[in-house]
């Protein structure tokens, strides 16, 4: 039984600023019959998926060869009522097509220019796989993938290579058999990237990491013990002996009437980072020169950190860059007081 | 009824929202990926601007470089807390050092688009590997269907084997073993289609046999709207000839007069479908 809406004035005074209330109790089963109402919001809220999920892709994977060719698998929905279904390829530069129906049943399809009509013979799954050569581009050194994708898609980029900017934000990455996939967005992506002779592994994957994680912690509280050990050790014996022993070594006396002291260069440069002072504080003490890896090993900083800091004591003129043996041998300018 | 009916509404809702709620939360499920691409990308410019400039990095990669490596820094930073803030330092960060990586190769080559027939960048290995993984997938599907190609595909594994030894060798006649391969596969292609089509046939005629039942109903309803007579006897010709084709089994014939009548059926206005 189904209540109707009533006027209170039938048993209820009106209020004293003549407001007319209403019972609004029964509205909601009143005015729609409920059980229609939920029958009709179940069934929208199952065709819903059904439409969106027709003639999108359920998968998209790519993997793009060393040549810059991709091959590419998807799966699509297809509606099982009609005999075909035309697919728009992403190029017109396609080789060895297969695509699949339902229970592997190899359909029949006929490429025009960059779509293919394949004949669904009532499949409602169909499979696709194809090389295509229209999605990376070659310039210089630098190979660029550009792709608008109807749907999110994984990217498996060729061994040795190295992302060197792209313009969308990745979903993910992992590493298979040494080579980044990234999960990608839909729109339009593009990935610049290089190969190179100097990536010796790929990005570190965060998996990897979690999986030597404890490890490390065991490894770190060893080391840990261990220099604690050698600083009692070696406390010990500095308290046993009269003088001293510093880890940098003493200067060769022709070395030091060769470059500035130290002193005198921070009075010429008094704007000098702390952290550039600490490197050529370092570089003084070591003879007035020290490799560029020598400076990472002992400032514990990464190749680029380190570059960035030597280049910005060369621009100030502190020190000098030469070569040797193919490494960076930073050395104190001794001709630094004339140009000031 | 009404708490109920409040309930299902709730759920509905939510299961209406919680797809995209999900896909958001996807999108962000490990932020740290941005910083380890990021970094990679840094040391890639840092090499590639060594090698090219040495010492003489010109003034505006330079800039380029200062910018995508501060947005790198600010990155590190960023996370894991402030994932909008990431997100844009990201952007930043790989926009610059494309634009970087972009300026030193245009001033090396032209651009030179990948394609079959550019026979001059072509990358014998890849063209292998893109063959064989073609040859594994048809391999899968004729096991599927029973074939008896067996044989052929032990020919092609060994021309595939011969290719990469030649390739090691660094001489050979690839394009010679690489046609044979070809050729080889497209009988094993007709094989599997035939295969296919013989234990599929079942379910073929009666897929026909549904849209013909259809396409009758449409030529009923196209007759009462005054559709030409004769176009429509034409239609009802070719589908007893489909039938009578089904009959005898032959598909492929059949799925030629399907096309006659599909393409009859859309001359006349009245498209098959059967949804």
């Amino acid at each position: 039984m189904y209540s109707f809406i009533e006027p209170t004035q039938s048993n209820q005074s009106l209020g004293d600023d003549g407001i007319l209330f209403v019972r609004n109790e029964g509205i909601f089963d009143t005015m729609v019959k409920t059980s229609l109402l939920l029958a009709s919001m179940i069934i929208a809220a199952a065709l819903i998926p059904i439409q969106s999920s027709f003639s999108s892709p359920r998968d998209l994977d790519l993997i793009i060869y060393p040549d810059g060719s991709t091959h590419i698998s998807t799966e699509i929905d297809v509606d099982p009522f009609v005999t075909d279904y035309e697919l728009n390829l992403f190029g017109s530069t396609i080789d060895n097509l297969v695509v699949v129906g339902d229970n592997e049943f190899l359909l029949d399809t006929d490429i025009i220019h960059d779509s293919v009509l394949i004949q669904t013979f009532g499949s409602s799954i169909i499979s696709i796989e194809y090389d295509i050569h229209d999605l990376v581009s070659k310039q210089g050194k630098l190979w660029t993938f550009s792709l608008d994708s109807p749907s999110n898609f994984t990217l498996l980029l060729p061994q040795n290579s190295a992302i060197v900017g792209m313009t969308n934000l990745p979903i993910n990455m992992e590493i298979i058999n040494d080579q980044n996939k990234l999960t990608l967005p839909s729109g339009k992506t593009e990935i610049d990237y290089l190969f190179s002779n100097t990536i010796s592994n790929p990005i570190p994957d965060t998996e990897t990491e979690t999986n030597y994680f404890s490890y490390a912690i065991i490894g770190g509280v060893i080391v840990i013990v261990l220099i604690g050990a050698v600083i009692i050790i070696r406390t010990k014996q500095k308290n046993l002996k009269s003088s001293t022993v510093g880890d940098v070594k003493p200067l060769p006396i022709s070395d030091k009437n060769n470059i500035l002291d130290i002193e005198t260069i921070f009075k010429l440069k008094p704007d000098l980072r702390e952290d550039d002072q600490e490197l050529v504080k370092f570089i003084f003490n070591n003879g007035g020169k020290a490799l560029e890896s020598e400076l990472r090993k002992k400032f514990l900083q990464p190749r680029t950190t380190m570059w960035r800091a030597v280049k910005r004591l060369e621009r100030e003129g502190v020190i000098e860059i030469e070569k040797k043996d193919l490494q960076n041998l930073v050395k104190l300018r001794k001709n630094m007081e004339e140009e000031e | 009824m009404k708490k109920l009916a409040v309930f299902a509404i709730i759920v509905l809702i939510f299961g209406t929202i919680s797809p995209s709620l999900v896909d958001h939360a996807y999108g962000q499920s490990d932020p740290s990926i941005l910083l380890r691409i990021a970094v990679q990308a840094d040391k890639q410019i840092v090499n590639q601007l060594d090698r090219v400039y040495g010492d003489q990095i010109p003034n505006n990669l330079q800039i380029l470089y200062d910018k995508g490596h501060r947005a790198v820094y600010s990155l590190d930073k960023s996370l894991p807390n402030d994932i909008e803030k990431a997100k844009q330092d990201f952007l930043l960060a790989m926009n610059s050092f494309m634009q970087i990586s972009r300026t030193i190769s245009q001033s090396s080559e032209k651009v030179i688009v990948v394609t079959v027939s550019d026979k001059s960048n072509r990358h014998l290995t890849s063209e292998i590997d893109r063959l064989e993984k073609y040859v594994k997938t048809l391999e899968k599907i004729s096991k599927k269907y029973n074939t008896n190609v067996e044989s052929d595909f032990i020919k092609i594994y060994d021309l595939i084997q011969e290719l990469r030894i030649q390739i090691n060798d660094g001489y050979g006649t690839y394009d010679d073993v690489i046609n044979e391969i070809k050729i080889i596969l497209d009988s094993v292609k007709n094989d599997i289609r035939e295969s296919a089509i013989k234990q599929k046939s079942d379910f073929i005629k009666r897929f026909f046999d549904r849209l013909l039942n259809q396409v009758d109903k449409i030529l009923t309803h196209a007759q009462d709207n005054d559709v030409d007579q004769i176009q429509i006897d034409k239609a009802s010709a070719l589908i007893l000839e489909i039938r009578e084709l089904l009959s005898k089994n032959q598909i492929n014939d059949a799925k030629v007069v399907f096309a006659e009548l599909k393409g009859l059926m859309e001359k006349i206005g009245y498209p098959i479908r059967i949804t």
